[in-house]
């Protein structure tokens, strides 16, 4: 199939193993034209590893990809002509400024001289760095690193971009500004694979997002529909720790238990809203002390703790997989 | 149609595009050298340091039968210094390509279209540059406290293009082992071992002026074929012969460190698969 015709991403039961660890166990998934895609999991569930691969830096050890249109092992170089990649962390030397590192990344994509700088000219506008474009990296924020990162990305016009964990460790305005340049992006067309830890994050961003976990997607679909299918709203109500118990007991008449910190009982209230004020009647019955409550519509969390028996918020971990380049 | 797209993208990337990426990523090398001075300083002042210690407690030195004449002993050490400011200078082109490795911009680089052996050449070439600023600001400052290169202007271009072999021999020796290692504390840990090189070669003192088994390492050390050749040019004159075989020690030595570096770039890059 053509490359323009193809799907931007797709992947067929694509396998990474580290020795004795799969870190990514068959993974299938196919990404459309102008989505943006969310990839959503906790450290340690193979997102980063799966990034690589598809993005040349790691060889599957089995499986198949194709990245706009070209096969990520067979055609490596033609797949890195065509996409752009903005990794973890943000790697940026430090010692040059915002403009010399544009030229550099465009010299390496074969642009020359004068287009290099047109382009660094108008990426620096748009990611609201022209004020600093002669500063070195080193005196960046953390924000002005990422979206200078993401700039770098966009300099030879990718088709498709990926986007791994890219506010990690930012502070909100410069999420929300982050979030803004990527939905621009995608409305001109680009094709964006998002990566994140972040449950906000790809409820606001991603038009689909496939959740995964020990290296294989357990959920993926549209949030609304994904969140919907998990039914209920969650009642979340706090209590003593002697009281746990019996608040588990009479809140299993209002719908089926689900996972919950410690210290909390929850369930999904089967009757909605409305049936909110008779469960904590039925609570002050039974003489249980309730200390906070809580009434959620369905989340993305809830959707991973459908999925996975754990809740995705809160959790740590380290990414699976030695780093390999490649 | 899937055969005319693929085959426009396979194209392996062109001769003109890979020295303009070598170019590039040398340039690179380069500004990142010189915008760290405690990288850079240590190397100029360190050997000037040590000429000047030596100049000053050892001068009559020159006056002992054998040595070579010369009409101070700085001139002597000229040689000795540029080799020894870029042997240090060099080991930062396998610190920084470890960096590059730790921090994640050998990724950026990978994950973007450039030729592989524009990534190591762009950083020997950049290494080779900064070598040459080395020999010239030691010609400059030694030329201050009198010494005159004997050769004439061929003598400082030769001198140059040594300095520039030299770092291409250091930079691709510790580039190996950056490639290998992936660690820039591992790359400086060479750091010893060149120095104790030059202390058993004749770069700070006559070989046959020497006596046991510190002489007979010192004649065989590849440090003092390249040394004395240069040093030829600075206190004698112009010697094609000494200048051949100096310059002819360095670039094997240089291909060698070249040749180990390109197998470990191939290693590394194999080690995803």
């Amino acid at each position: 199939m053509p490359a323009a015709q193809s799907p931007p991403i797709e992947a067929e039961g694509l396998i990474r193993r580290f020795g004795d660890l799969v870190a990514v166990a068959g993974v299938d998934l196919v990404v459309e034209h102008g989505e943006i895609f969310g990839f959503l999991g906790p450290n340690g569930a193979g997102k980063s590893t799966l990034v690589r691969m598809l993005t040349t830096l790691l060889r599957p050890s089995g499986g198949r990809a194709r990245v706009a249109g070209f096969d990520v092992v067979a055609e490596a170089g033609a797949v890195r002509r065509s996409i752009g990649v903005a990794l973890q962390d943000a790697a940026i030397d430090p010692l040059m400024t915002g403009r010399e590192l544009l030229r550099l990344q465009a010299v390496l994509h074969g642009i020359g001289r004068a287009e290099a700088d047109r382009r660094g000219d108008v990426l620096l506008e748009r990611v609201g760095l022209r004020g600093a474009a002669d500063r070195r990296v080193g005196t960046y924020s953390g924000g002005m690193r990422r979206r200078l990162d993401l700039a770098l990305s966009l300099v030879h016009e990718p088709t498709v971009l990926f986007l791994d964990e890219p506010t990690t460790g930012l502070d909100p305005t410069s999420r929300l500004a982050l979030w803004d340049e990527v939905r621009r992006l995608n409305h001109e067309g680009t094709t964006v694979f998002l990566t994140t830890q972040y449950l906000e994050e790809a409820d606001e961003l991603a038009g689909r997002i496939a959740i995964i976990d020990g290296g294989q997607i357990v959920r993926e679909g549209e949030p609304e529909a994904l969140k919907a299918a998990v039914g209920a709203h969650t009642l979340v109500v706090v209590v003593p720790p002697t009281q746990e118990h019996a608040a588990a007991q009479v809140l299993a008449g209002f719908g089926d238990p689900r996972t919950a910190k410690a210290g909390s009982v929850a369930i999904g209230l089967a009757g909605g809203p409305a049936a909110l004020s008779a469960a904590l009647r039925a609570l002050e019955d039974a003489d249980v002390l309730v200390e906070h409550v809580e009434l959620d519509a369905p989340s993305l969390d809830d959707v991973f703790a459908d999925a996975t028996g754990r809740r995705l918020e809160g959790a740590e971990g380290d990414d699976a997989g030695p780093e390999e380049p490649g | 149609m899937t055969t005319a797209v693929a085959t426009v993208h396979e194209t392996t990337i062109g001769w003109s595009q890979s020295v303009a990426q070598a170019r590039a990523l040398a340039r690179r090398s380069v500004i990142g050298t010189l915008r760290q001075p405690q990288v850079w300083l240590p190397g100029l002042l360190f050997p000037m340091f040590i000429a000047a210690v030596n100049t000053s407690t050892m001068g009559k030195a020159v006056n002992i039968p054998g040595f070579p004449k010369v009409d101070s002993l700085l001139d002597f050490l000229l040689p000795a210094s540029i080799t020894q400011s870029v042997l240090f200078g060099g080991l930062t082109a396998g610190s920084d390509t470890a960096l590059d490795i730790q921090n994640g911009f050998f990724d950026r680089l990978l994950a973007s279209p450039v030729s592989r052996t524009s990534i190591l050449v762009g950083r020997l070439a950049g290494a080779s540059v900064t070598g040459a600023l080395q020999a010239v600001v030691f010609m400059v400052v030694y030329g201050v406290f009198g010494v005159r290169i004997a050769a004439g202007p061929v003598g400082v271009v030769l001198l140059v293009a040594y300095a520039m072999v030299l770092a291409l021999v250091i930079g691709g020796f510790a580039a190996m082992l950056a490639l290998r290692t992936g660690s820039a504390e591992a790359v400086q840990n060479v750091f010893p071992v060149t120095f104790i090189g030059l202390f058993i070669s004749s770069a700070f003192f006559p070989t046959q002026l020497m006596t046991g088994v510190y002489r007979s390492i010192a004649t065989r050390s590849p440090i003092t074929w390249m040394v004395d050749g240069m040093r030829q040019q600075v206190i004698v004159g112009l010697d094609w012969g000494d200048a051949a075989t100096s310059l002819a020690v360095a670039a094997g030595l240089a291909a060698l460190a070249i040749f180990g570096a390109h197998r470990a770039l191939q290693a590394r890059l194999r080690r995803a698969s």
